[in-house]
């Protein structure tokens, strides 16, 4: 990250290698389109590139940096309407409609990884679960997923709190 | 910082981390946190839990034309940043290419001080059948006025699926602009590819190019990009058309 941060083009390269699948699956999973999760996932390593001075270590790993970024650009342009029904399309299957890379210890280490943390959201009790994910994966905000479910905004912004805490707790005790 | 503050903002907590409060909650939610510890340590504490979330998700093989068309972009900024004049690297690259083409391009200079960007249109002997390309001589202001701007190109993927491209905008805008291409396909000699301005209403034709073996190419847009909406590419006959006689291929908003 030191030599991403000094300006190099090769060391920006390995960085793209080691997160772009992540930031373009992320991406791919939020809007539902491929082509605008292609430009999701450029705009945000331009702005990687170009804000690469704001790195901070202390504040997290750069994975999480960059997935950070990649969320909060597919946020912008579910907001921006970009991608209108397409938002609700399925991420099923997206595994076998882009070819996925080669099984290295990296990959399967991160394709567990993801197993574990989709097993720990399934884990929550149902409403919980759908609240975090039409936020998170939707984009959508806590009055417009209390109009979609149909109660009030205290009670989703309470759910939102209590399954993050209990998905907190779930990774912690997979993680111990 | 009042307890009932403290009480209206706290139920807030998960739906910021979540994204999902509107612009003006989560600037008042975030000067909340600014007097509020209470607040802050259960952001803390419940922040793991949102970042995992999209560690959820498997990662998947992102399309090859996206890592050509970031880097290109990525390549040219780092050049700039190391001084070499704005465009130069990519005007030197686009003489290199030129070279290895035809010998008449071995010592074309960069362009002098204070020069308006000024175009040359080659006749390039490219795989395939003869072509044209075009390349904008970069102009040498001295490194003064600032950067050029780059812009990604939107690509129709149905129809040429491994493009990328980029369109490299100068600080003065009445110099035009150059439009880079990657994973173009080569076409025949019947056809050309045309780059036209949308500015005012109006569809301006800019200049014809073709691509080499590798789907490399640029080209130059000669008029004033001040106001313009779009840079766009069609593929047309071989000689050009008066207007585009289909769907742009590649496309830059502007």
């Amino acid at each position: 990250m030191h030599l991403v941060q000094e300006g190099d083009p090769a060391a920006f390269e390995q960085l793209y290698d080691r997160h772009g699948g992540a930031s373009f699956a992320l991406a791919y999973r939020m809007v539902g389109d491929r082509v605008t999760a292609e430009d999701i996932s450029q705009e945000a390593f331009l702005s990687i590139w170009r804000s690469r001075a704001r790195y901070q270590a202390d504040r997290g790993s750069v994975r999480t940096w960059v997935l950070g970024i990649v969320h909060h650009r597919a946020i912008d342009a579910l907001r921006r309407n970009l991608v209108h029904e397409k938002r609700r399309s399925s991420a099923d299957g997206i595994e076998e409609r882009f070819e996925a890379p080669e099984s290295t210890p990296v990959e399967a280490g991160r394709r567990e990884e993801a197993r574990a943390v989709r097993a720990a959201l399934e884990d929550l009790p149902d409403e919980q679960t759908r609240v975090i994910e039409l936020a998170y994966f939707g984009g959508f905000s806590h009055s417009q997923i209390a109009e979609m479910l149909q109660m009030p905004i205290g009670t989703v912004k309470g759910r939102m709190r209590l399954g993050l805490d209990k998905l907190r707790r779930s990774l912690a005790a997979v993680a111990a | 910082m009042s307890v009932e503050r403290h009480h209206s903002q706290e139920e807030n907590v998960g739906a910021y981390l979540l994204s999902a409060l509107t612009e003006i909650e989560t600037r008042a939610f975030e000067k909340h946190l600014e007097e509020c510890p209470v607040c802050r340590d259960e952001i803390d504490r419940l922040r793991p839990a949102v970042d995992a979330l999209p560690r959820s998700v498997s990662p998947v093989s992102a399309p090859p034309s996206l890592k050509q068309s970031l880097m290109a972009v990525v390549s040219e900024e780092a050049r700039e940043a190391r001084g070499e004049p704005r465009g130069e690297g990519f005007a030197r690259r686009m003489r290199e290419k030129l070279a290895g083409l035809s010998g008449s391009m071995a010592g074309m200079q960069p362009g002098v001080a204070g020069a308006v960007a000024s175009v040359v249109l080659l006749a390039g002997i490219v795989a395939g059948g003869a072509g044209v390309y075009a390349v904008t001589q970069a102009s040498d202001d001295g490194g003064s006025g600032g950067g050029s701007r780059i812009v990604a190109a939107k690509v129709d993927k149905t129809e040429v699926p491994l493009a990328s491209g980029s369109l490299v905008l100068s600080d003065r805008t009445k110099d035009g602009a150059v439009l880079r291409v990657h994973g173009l396909p080569t076409l025949d000699s019947k056809s050309t590819y045309q780059v036209w301005l949308h500015r005012d209403g109006e569809v301006i034709s800019q200049s014809l190019f073709s691509v080499g073996e590798d789907g490399e190419g640029a080209a130059a847009v000669t008029d004033d990009v001040e106001n313009a909406q779009a840079v766009m590419i069609t593929r047309e006959p071989a000689g050009g058309a008066r207007a585009p006689s289909e769907k742009p291929v590649l496309s830059v908003r502007l």
